[in-house]
């Protein structure tokens, strides 16, 4: 499985009131749509992983908005920010942070929905479609402009998703493993190199340096 | 023994020429395939400046509707007013509302003139017989304006 992401730093908070650490799946990469996207003349449409492997960094800093309806998207919502992007096999997931204080109904129906009922939209601006005259639209080049937060089942691809973390921390969830990645940018690693054993000599201090480094990764 | 190295030399000369042509003709005909190439190529492929990965909302199709409806109105109602002009060329478009001032309208209705869309020659110039000249006026002036009176 080949794996690409991309991250942001953000300065660390803790107990943050404003910030929701929020995992999603925006899309999937060279494969059809489920419907026709808003704007693509009844076409489906095929994200080419080329093409999402370029435009990932215009995704970084883009907002996350959502409509009163949940079916589509409002730029002039915008409730939250994303941070991290990656590819991951055929999907296109992103985590980043809600605005959840000064958006509590978003929080709470993410929340308090049925579970897996929230997905993600992308919106792209100047897409370059291969053939316009195909059945399915391949798009070979796009800017990412901005994400939305909706139904499942108002998304154009069926199998995106939109999930709260459980609780608020400083970080954003992070599953990839540092090997697998690929970085470009102005980006940093997600997590930082496994640090080597307790270098003293003194096996006494070796249980505090342990907590102390333990301590470090929670935060 | 030279005049074979002559004839020789000319037959390579003139076979040089057919070649040089056909060269020409192959590289005109490239130039065509690629010009052919890129306006295919042109037609096929395209720029869209927006897409949203969001199924368009019933909301978004009804809105639509109306607006081709409105539209429609629109261009109805144009071809209407293009219709009555050139059927009536002289005669200067007048829109369906009569208004005239509040101070217009209120002396007019104290002389028991109500309405305007029936006004007699008549019961204006009775109305207006207590006004000075100035005022007669500048009141048909305000009527003819609003369209009451032409």
């Amino acid at each position: 499985m080949k794996l690409e992401a991309m991250a942001v730093t953000l300065p660390e908070v803790a107990g943050h009131p404003n910030r929701a650490p929020f995992t999603g799946v925006l899309t999937l990469v060279d494969e059809p749509s489920t419907k026709p996207p808003s704007g693509a003349r009844g076409h489906r449409v095929i994200l080419t992983r080329p093409a999402a492997l370029a435009a990932l960094p215009s995704l970084l800093g883009m907002a996350v908005d959502y409509a009163p309806s949940w079916d589509g998207h409002d730029a002039r919502r915008k409730c939250g920010i994303i941070t991290q992007a990656e590819v991951e096999g055929a999907r296109l997931e992103v985590a980043g942070y809600l605005f959840a204080k000064d958006f509590p109904e978003v929080e709470r129906q993410v929340r308090q929905g049925l579970p897996g009922s929230m997905g993600m939209s992308w919106e792209l601006a100047d897409a370059h479609v291969e053939d316009m005259r195909a059945e399915i639209w391949t798009l070979t080049r796009a800017t990412f402009t901005g994400a939305a937060i909706l139904l499942r089942e108002k998304a154009a691809y069926r199998n995106t998703s939109f999930e709260l973390a459980a609780s608020r921390c400083r970080f954003t969830p992070n599953r990839l493993a540092p090997p697998q990645r690929e970085h470009a940018g102005a980006t940093r690693p997600l997590r930082e190199e496994a640090k080597p054993a307790f270098p003293g000599t003194d096996r006494r201090k070796e249980p505090t340096w342990n907590r102390k480094r333990a301590n470090t990764w929670s935060r | 023994m030279e005049s074979q190295t002559g004839e020789y030399m000319v037959a390579l000369s003139d076979r040089m020429e057919r070649m040089e042509a056909r060269i020409e003709a192959a590289a005109s005909l490239f130039e065509r395939a690629a010009t052919l190439l890129e306006e295919r190529e042109n037609s096929v492929s395209g720029e869209v400046r927006k897409i949203v990965a969001a199924v368009e909302t019933s909301r978004e199709a009804e809105l639509q509707k109306k607006l081709e409806t409105a539209e429609q109105q629109i261009a109805e109602l144009r071809a209407q007013i293009e219709a009555t002009s050139e059927a009536q060329p002289g005669v200067q478009r007048q829109s369906g509302r009569k208004t005239v001032s509040a101070s217009t309208a209120q002396f007019l209705a104290k002389q028991g003139i109500a309405s305007l869309d029936s006004l007699e020659a008549g019961t204006l110039d009775a109305a207006l017989g207590g006004l000075s000249l100035e005022q007669r006026i500048a009141v048909k002036a305000q009527l003819l304006r609003a369209g009451v009176v032409s």
